[in-house]
């Protein structure tokens, strides 16, 4: 690695701390990079068109985006959030589980922890909050602990990201997702229910068991999205990138043509704020493409497995130095930036010791997720905190024990690579 | 005096045949350059390995030859299906006058061609158990091919409905049958693991893969040429051997595939052949072929 | 905050129209596609095309002209908190580091860009120069973008309140 190198590193680190936009301090540190190596400058720029021209894949995002916005501006979440609160409201902290299971259930649309948050996370921090039933913190750690799921089962983003660096297939992926989101989902409820014991939150009233067919029926079309994006991929009807638009359009029709909530005017803000969504996330990826080449051209992969190489590392004390060095990395730097530079650094690696790509990619995820959430830099926990105007330092201290028991879930779905691998081999992975 | 540093971008995978190949010539060139290889497209975006050579960004590629087609159209010709009958028709078509006159029209784009590399021939494979032995009988059929419109066409050409698609996401789209089928080499097949998910290879040869090795012009043209040849030597040796042992691997694999219960056949490809050329005859492509050459090649065929 | 003018408002609405269209551009092509594999078996690929060049225009577009400081994603632990003076001056020295280094590439980008003319994208024979004029665009404006910035900063009138106050309500997404 040169000296050059070394510059372009840390212009990136003092620019973005200085508070130059991530995507910005990539890209315009690579240009200084060919500049200081008496490269052509034009590369970091060509390095980004073709990067992004050529990523096919990449075109789930803004489809994504777009139908979790469509959900939001239509009723969805509202008839959402009612089917979980007389499923699971009745139980001892009960809002902190209607909480989780939204999650676990908006997830299934979604592929985005932010989108999330600030979708059903404002609805369900408004219930929790109201008469002071909950601590605003409370309902806020909650809310991004729940987030935090949202990207672990399909569809993803994140995977999206995972799948383009490294060549696995987005619907092993996804597969690969869902029996891990469900085990975080239950360990929250349990942390929960824990909590709800200590600080005695209430119980809600019941919904009486006659009103659950009128509710679950009002809900049928949210509840469905999953299963139509499922339909749509594994039924053969679309490919992964395709599935979004397909969410897209049904996200679409119920909210405009079924509910009538939604007008063209609303229709229209809807796509102008996915657009805006879209281009804050696409810039930080083509800075991390322009960066990417620095990256390469560097070797600074073949130094670190070289140097990997010497220290005779098993595939677990690998796996443990990965984890620990991504929720390292997860407190300070965001998280598509961390999949994009992170990712081709130490898959090769990560394979060469026998470690599925798939297996990896869930726990990569997983852990990138968590990182949303962590202390000091963590979208999820500003997002939050946003919503429910109570102090950072409050949020964070109910935050941790859901912290604690996410990253005990991160060691179970490390340490045991059945509990990933197992749906995709049962839909014909091979790993 | 310095070793020249040179920069080879590909696409191929890390643990490819090709990929040992590159690592011999960079050995086998060692005291005289110093030869980097990046696989997996990881220094240059696949498609760009031309531009990036022309803008003097990078020293080597393997590019595939619809990349260059872009540029040269003539280059086209080299993408039709049935054009060579098999790797040492490849070998021969470059080596003769004809390649002269392709390696011309890329030196004149700034690329010095070293060399054809061969990766397999591709074949139809297919998940419905259809028997197909005409163009005719592919009508209907979904097949994945590569993005662009060459290849689109190379699809269309065969008889089939052709889409493009994530080579990465085919195996799924295959089982879960958004698409019917794939063409690719036997050993690709083999890698994918697609013989999990389909039922039959159906042994077309409609086209016999390979990419093009090629330096900048500039750069050869400043080389010695005592450096010319140890890098040509160093190119041919290696090449000729991972075209054998791709020939090998491909004899191999059919066997494999049977034992797999998949049926590995040969259709009528005197068919395929007619009606593939004739397509390519009537189409835009065509009108930028050099007069005779298609007859020039045909004629290098054993 | 003032109110802007009638103008500039409307200004603004045409630039963060281009995205949006784009945007529902992008996905019209994908029921088009999965509409003519799935249902007429006839499948296309020139949507596939239209869509990458629509993320390209829509993320540098969206991240220029149409661009406020709060879409901007940005670490913040430092620049959030530190008091008005001191951002003050990160924003002088982090707007002098970007013009500073777009314009000194701009030339050599030029001459990328005006080099694609070389080649035409594959389905709608579109010349690349033109779909990657996009990034010209995106260098010049965000040149004269952060020159105000600097501006602004340096002559005291804008101590960059406005791009942290938001923080957390930005809708992008992980
Ligand atoms: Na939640
Ligand atoms: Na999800």
């Amino acid at each position: 690695m040169s000296w050059e190198f070394g510059a372009a590193v840390a212009l990136i680190i003092s620019s973005a701390i200085i508070g130059l936009p991530i995507g910005h301090a990539m890209l315009a540190s690579s240009v200084f990079y060919l500049l200081l190596q008496g490269q052509d400058m034009s590369i970091a720029f060509e390095q980004m068109l073709t990067g992004l021209y050529g990523s096919y894949v990449l075109l789930a995002i803004p489809l994504f985006i777009f139908a979790a916005d469509l959900m939001n501006v239509g009723s969805l979440s509202d008839r959402l959030l009612d089917f979980c609160r007389a499923l699971v409201g009745r139980f001892r902290g009960g809002l902190g589980h209607v909480n989780v299971v939204s999650s676990l259930i908006f997830s299934g649309m979604s592929g985005s922890a932010i989108a999330d948050a600030v979708g059903m996370g404002r609805i369900i921090i408004n219930l929790m909050t109201k008469d002071g039933k909950y601590p605003g913190a409370y309902a806020g750690a909650i809310t991004a602990a729940s987030a935090i799921i949202g990207p672990i089962i399909p569809p993803s983003i994140p995977m999206v990201l995972y799948a383009l660096v490294s060549d696995t297939s987005i619907g092993f992926l996804f597969l690969g997702g869902v029996v891990p989101g469900l085990i975080l989902g239950v360990l929250l409820m349990a942390m929960n229910a824990w909590q709800a014991r200590i600080h005695d939150y209430p119980v809600e009233d019941p919904v009486p068991l006659r009103e659950m067919p009128r509710i679950t029926l009002r809900a049928v079309p949210a509840l469905l999205m999953p299963v139509i994006l499922l339909v749509g991929i594994y039924g053969g009807i679309t490919t992964p990138t395709e599935a979004a638009a397909l969410a897209a359009l049904y996200a679409f029709l119920v909210s405009t043509v079924f509910y009538r909530s939604v007008t063209l005017r609303m229709a229209y803000q809807t796509v102008r704020q996915s657009a805006k969504s879209t281009a804050a996330v696409g810039f930080l990826i083509a800075g991390a493409l322009a960066f990417n080449y620095v990256v390469t051209i560097e070797q600074v992969p073949n130094v670190i497995r070289g140097a990997l190489g010497e220290t005779e590392l098993t595939r677990w004390s690998f796996l443990l130095m990965v984890n620990a060095m991504l929720l390292l990395l997860g407190c300070l730097l965001e998280a598509n930036a961390i999949l994009l530079v992170i990712v081709p650094i130490f898959l090769p690696t990560a394979v060469a010791l026998g470690v599925d790509p798939v297996h990896f990619g869930v726990i990569v995820v997983v852990n990138t997720m968590i990182g949303l959430a962590t202390p000091p830099y963590g979208l999820l926990l500003f997002v939050v905190t946003s919503i429910t105007r109570s102090p950072i330092r409050d949020t964070i201290r109910h935050l941790l024990p859901f912290l604690a028991i996410m990253i005990a879930g991160l060691a179970i779905i490390t340490f045991l690579p059945e509990l990933v691998l197992w749906l995709p081999r049962l839909y014909g992975y091979n790993g | 005096q310095e070793k020249p540093t040179l920069r080879l971008s590909s696409v191929v995978s890390e643990n490819d045949i090709r990929a040992e190949a590159f690592a011999e010539i960079a050995e086998a060139v060692s005291d005289s350059f110093d030869m980097q290889v990046f696989n997996g497209a990881t220094l240059v975006a696949q498609g760009s390995e031309m531009t990036s050579i022309q803008r003097g960004n990078l020293e080597m590629g393997l590019i595939a030859p619809q990349t260059i087609a872009e540029q040269i159209p003539a280059w086209s010709i080299v993408t039709s299906a049935y054009l060579f009958s098999d790797a040492a028709h490849l070998k021969a078509t470059f080596d003769s006058d004809v390649g002269e006159e392709l390696n011309a029209m890329a030196a004149d784009a700034g690329i010095h061609v070293l060399a054809p590399v061969y990766f397999g021939t591709r074949q139809v494979n297919l998940a419905p158990e259809k028997e197909i032995m005409k163009p005719e009988d592919l009508s209907g059929i979904t097949m994945r091919m590569p993005g662009g419109d060459a290849w689109q066409f190379l699809g269309e050409a065969i008889g089939a409905n052709p889409t493009p698609l994530a080579y990465a996401e085919v195996y799924t789209a295959l089982q879960t049958g958004a698409i019917d089928g794939q063409d690719n080499p036997l050993p690709n097949d083999y890698n994918m693991k697609f013989y999990e998910v389909t039922s039959q290879i159906v042994l077309t040869g409609h086209l016999i893969g390979f990419d093009v090795l090629a330096i900048s012009k500039e750069l050869w043209d400043g080389f010695t040429p005592e450096q010319q040849e140890t890098l040509q030597s160093a190119v041919d040796a290696a090449i000729a051997k991972s075209t054998q042992r791709h020939l090998d691997r491909e004899a191999e694999l059919v066997q494999f595939f049977k034992d797999e219960g998949l049926k590995v056949y040969e259709p009528d490809r005197i068919a395929f052949r007619d009606f593939a050329q004739k397509k390519y005859l009537e189409s835009e492509f065509a009108a930028s072929w050099p007069d005779g050459m298609v007859d020039r090649i045909n004629a290098l065929a054993e | 905050m003032t109110t802007p003018s009638r103008p500039i408002r409307t200004l603004r609405g045409l630039a963060e129209a281009v995205p949006a269209i784009l945007l529902a551009t992008m996905f019209l092509c994908f029921i088009i596609q999965v509409f003519m594999r799935y249902v007429m078996n006839s499948p296309v690929g020139w949507t596939v095309e239209i869509c990458v060049i629509a993320w390209l225009w829509i993320l540098l577009w969206g991240q220029s002209v149409s661009a406020e400081e709060s879409d901007e994603i940005r670490f913040d632990i430092v620049y959030g908190s530190a008091r008005p003076a001191v951002r003050r001056w990160f924003r002088v020295a982090f707007s002098v580091v970007l013009v500073g280094i777009y314009a000194w590439s701009l030339p050599a980008l030029w001459d990328f860009v005006t080099f694609m003319k070389i080649q035409k994208t594959s389905y709608l024979d579109i010349r690349f120069n033109w779909v990657y004029s996009i990034a010209l665009v995106f260098s010049v404006v965000s040149i004269l973008r952060y020159a105000w910035i600097f501006w602004g900063a340096l002559s005291g009138r804008d101590t960059g309140q406005s791009s942290i106050e938001d923080i957390g309500r930005k809708d992008f997404s992980e």
